[in-house]
């Protein structure tokens, strides 16, 4: 088993290198970052519309709600299937099997140093928009803050366990980041990011505050843009997803290699 | 330090029709095949070795050398490498053995392979001062210096294959596995890399499985050849003694001062080639000497060479007939 | 006899395309899912915003239907044609492959775009009729015509808009994604444009045109349709496509002088 400081070593070095490696696609991370804009749109068509007000929002509410979603969006996207399946298809995944580090670190660590890359981008985008409307923008408490970040950073990885889970068919199906796909729908429409929770009928709430996606977006937006929120159960709701989510993928990674290996690596 | 003990491999394939009628019956009702990719081979490896399997594209060279890496779980057969089951893939057996495939680029593409070689030595355990002093030696033979510090897109072919030797034997394995290393080199990325493996070898003892379809590789590094095609172990054992059971006949070439007639030489052996003063025959190894004596007797010879027949042939030839049986 | 060929060609390049596709038994019950899905989730949203009020922007719920529709419509036609052929020209340009496609006796932009057919389009396509039927009061046949027309401009201008991006690839490899950007932004299409606060109806008429793709066809379907936006339109989808032509050809120019 190793010591902490050799983890500790070993995750150093792979943020550092893998910050590096995304430097040299600072280019197409802008181009990620501007292609999030969908809770912005949102916010056009809510303003419009009078069903928000009907829900209880005030104008400067929405403005607010849709802005911290568009943030939460850019921070906790995750692309994992994609260059998994590439790898696993290619057989660059092999190499990986064949260190003593389990492979899935290296695209967690990929993504927080995406993460870190995009950060002056969608500050210029930040920018943009309070150029356009300074009513778009607020400072948040000192305490929201901290626990709107941590709440951000929870459904990050609830996000990333949930990918890794449907990752881990790409080594039955050449064509698992189509299966993936159908998860971003109930992700863009029960999540709160194109539509507030608030305006749902009862029923779907209800129905909606079951699955775990609400902790990925409507959580921590709400946390960082102000609104009521229910702290104690959205940060156990983040909790119980990820506790069922990491045994199945610790189980589908552990069958995914087996077939792996049976089928030529 | 390996040991293999009928090890075989087969797997199931999804069979498709051509045309668009085949395309719409595959999507409703798919047809499986079977297909032995490895045989039943079994083969033992002492520590220190270097070893060359050899054989036609698809034989099944990779996927032994993968079951041997652990990557691939044997069908049948037992399996032990530095004394370990490679497919459990256990921490102590990833310490101990390296895998460099010359079709597959391990290093980080836009970065400096110093990038690289610092995140394998943080993933083995190797301290820092210890992992400098191994690159500086490991750079010295491979005689590499300021390409560790440029982004491996910008190095040529050769020294990116350098590069990779270098970040995969910085945890000093015991047994290395090398799939094609020299794919792609020109000839003398090629020389300097054998250099380069064999004295490896001999300076760390490390145990040395290669695969290759370049003959030069095989003749220059191993002094024991494994010879695979169509799944099956055809031969195991030195160089030389496959190039006698492939072809009892030796090339004789002569340079005769004066053109003589075909049906000269035809007594002595089958005449490969004849053009004015160049004959080249092939006599069998048994009458060799008698041959030479006689040939050197009866014509005015200026110049004689005795050879084996070129490998790559003999190889070709077999695997022609193999392949007709 | 050429346009004869030409089309035998197509038709060629298209079977073996399905052909290969089809290996995927799963992926064809997933992309219907996937549009299903996304459809119902688009209409939960809809529904929503319709919550309490009977218009969006001027629209009632059945006209808002059609622009949903007309949107679904052109999403299937970009999962047919556009995507499977346009992301293929980054490629083309960093295996260098391009260059074969250049020596062959055909127009390059157009072996590029058509070269290419994915059946995983249908799905979009078909719903995308089945909404616009629904949400049709009536069906006049001079309304429809020019619906299809300013549909097909519309169509025209999303083209040019990914072709144009496709091809920036030459210069910028880097820049792939660009449009997969243009594919998350012009969801704005699925609503009205005058759903939309004033500012950001201008960006969608002369910035982002999903004015011209979803609203103005939509508002030709029902009979609303005026003579400047129709004639707007196919000035757009005339100017945008021979801005791709040129753009492309200065590309070429680039792209072959460039090389080595």
């Amino acid at each position: 088993m190793r010591s902490p400081r050799a983890s500790l070593r070993i995750a150093r070095t792979l943020l550092s290198t893998q910050y590096a490696y995304m430097l040299e696609y600072r280019a197409e991370i802008a181009l990620w970052a501007l292609s999030g804009v969908l809770p912005l749109i949102m916010l056009g068509v809510w303003q419009n519309s009078g069903a928000a007000s009907q829900a209880g929002w005030s104008p400067a509410q929405l403005r607010h709600y849709f802005v911290a979603a568009f943030i939460v969006r850019q921070f906790s996207v995750v692309w994992l299937i994609h260059v998994f399946e590439e790898d696993v298809v290619s057989g660059k995944l092999s190499p990986f099997l064949l260190q003593p580090l389990q492979p899935l670190w290296r695209y967690f660590a990929a993504h927080l140093a995406e993460q870190a890359t995009r950060i002056p981008f969608v500050a210029l985008m930040l920018l943009a928009l309070s150029a356009v409307d300074p009513g778009l923008l607020w400072r948040p408490s000192l305490q929201k803050l901290l626990l709107g970040l941590m709440a951000l950073w929870g459904a990050f990885v609830l996000r990333f366990l949930l990918q890794t889970l449907s990752s881990m068919l790409c080594f039955w199906s050449e064509r698992a980041a189509a299966l993936d796909r159908l998860l971003v729908i109930p992700y863009l429409f029960l999540s709160g990011l194109v539509a507030p929770l608030d305006t749902f009928p009862p029923a779907v709430q209800r129905f909606a505050l079951a699955t775990p996606f609400p902790a990925m977006v409507d959580f921590p937006a709400r946390l960082l843009s102000g609104l009521p929120v229910d702290l104690g159960g959205g940060y156990l709701s983040l909790l119980i997803w990820c506790l069922i989510l990491s045994p199945l993928c610790y189980w589908g990674w552990q069958r995914g290699l087996r077939r792996y290996g049976a089928m030529g690596a | 330090m390996v040991l293999a003990r009928g090890l075989s491999k087969t797997y199931r394939i999804a069979e498709k029709q051509p045309g668009l009628q085949g395309t719409i019956r595959h999507l409703l009702r798919r047809r499986y095949r079977d297909l032995d990719a490895v045989k039943a081979i079994s083969f033992g490896i002492q520590e220190g070795e270097m070893v060359g399997f050899l054989g036609p594209n698809g034989a099944g060279k990779t996927t032994t050398l993968k079951m041997l890496s652990g990557l691939i779980h044997p069908s049948a057969g037992e399996l032990r490498v530095a004394g370990a089951i490679p497919q459990r893939r256990q921490p102590g057996f990833l310490q101990d053995i390296t895998l460099v495939m010359g079709n597959k680029q391990q290093l980080i593409w836009d970065l400096p392979p110093w990038d690289s070689i610092r995140v394998n030595a943080a993933v083995y355990g190797i301290p820092e001062r210890e992992m400098k002093r191994r690159v500086t030696e490991l750079a010295d033979l491979l005689e590499l210096g300021e390409e560790l510090h440029r982004p491996v897109r910008k190095l040529s072919l050769g020294q990116r294959m350098k590069a990779e030797l270098l970040a995969s034997l910085l945890h000093q394995p015991r047994v290395l596995f090398l799939d094609e290393p020299t794919l792609g080199l020109d000839v003398t990325a090629q020389g300097r890399v054998r250099d380069f493996l064999a004295t490896y070898n001999q300076r760390t003892g490390a145990t040395i499985l290669l695969t290759s379809h370049y003959m030069g590789d095989i003749t220059a590094l191993c002094e024991r050849v494994l010879l695979i095609h169509e799944g099956a172990l055809f031969h195991d054992g030195p160089l030389d003694a496959l190039t006698s059971k492939l072809s009892p006949h030796r090339q004789v070439r002569l340079e005769l001062h004066q053109p003589q007639p075909r049906e000269a030489f035809e007594a002595f052996g089958t005449v490969e080639s004849h053009q004015d003063h160049q004959v080249q025959l092939l006599v069998p190894r048994d009458q060799l000497t008698d041959s030479v004596a006689a040939l050197l007797s009866r014509f005015e010879v200026l110049d004689l060479e005795v050879n084996d027949p070129p490998i790559e042939e003999l190889m070709r030839s077999l695997f022609q007939q193999a392949g007709r049986n | 006899m050429r346009r004869s060929k030409t089309l035998a060609m197509l038709l060629q390049f298209w079977r073996s395309s399905l052909e290969s596709e089809s290996e995927y038994q799963l992926n064809l019950v997933l992309e219907c899912l996937s549009v299903f899905g996304n459809l119902a989730g688009s209409l939960f949203v809809l529904s929503l915003l319709f919550s309490g009020q009977s218009t969006l922007g001027g629209w009632t719920w059945n006209e808002a239907l059609i622009v949903l529709g007309l949107y679904t419509l052109l999403d299937g036609f970009t999962s047919c044609l556009l995507q499977p052929n346009l992301s293929k020209i980054v490629n083309h340009v960093q295996q260098g492959t391009l260059d074969f496609v250049l020596l062959k006796p055909v127009d390059s932009q157009l072996w590029l775009s058509l070269r290419c057919f994915s059946p995983w389009g249908a799905p979009g396509l078909l719903a995308g009729c089945v909404l616009v039927v629904l949400g049709l009061p009536e069906i006049r046949p001079q309304s429809l015509l020019l619906g299809g027309l300013l549909l097909a401009s519309g169509a025209a201008i999303l083209y040019s808009l990914w072709f144009s991006l496709a091809a920036l690839s030459i210069w910028f490899v880097k820049v792939w994604n660009a449009t997969e950007v243009l594919r998350y932004t012009l969801v704005a299409g699925r609503y009205p444009v005058s759903a939309y606060p004033p500012a950001l109806r201008l960006v969608f008429v002369f910035v982002l045109p999903v004015a011209f793709m979803t609203t103005v066809p939509s508002q030709a379907l029902l009979g609303q349709g005026s003579w400047h936006w129709a004639l707007g339109s196919v000035l757009m989808a005339a100017g945008s496509l021979i801005a791709s032509r040129l753009f492309w050809q200065f590309a070429l120019r680039h792209y072959t002088s460039a090389s080595s």
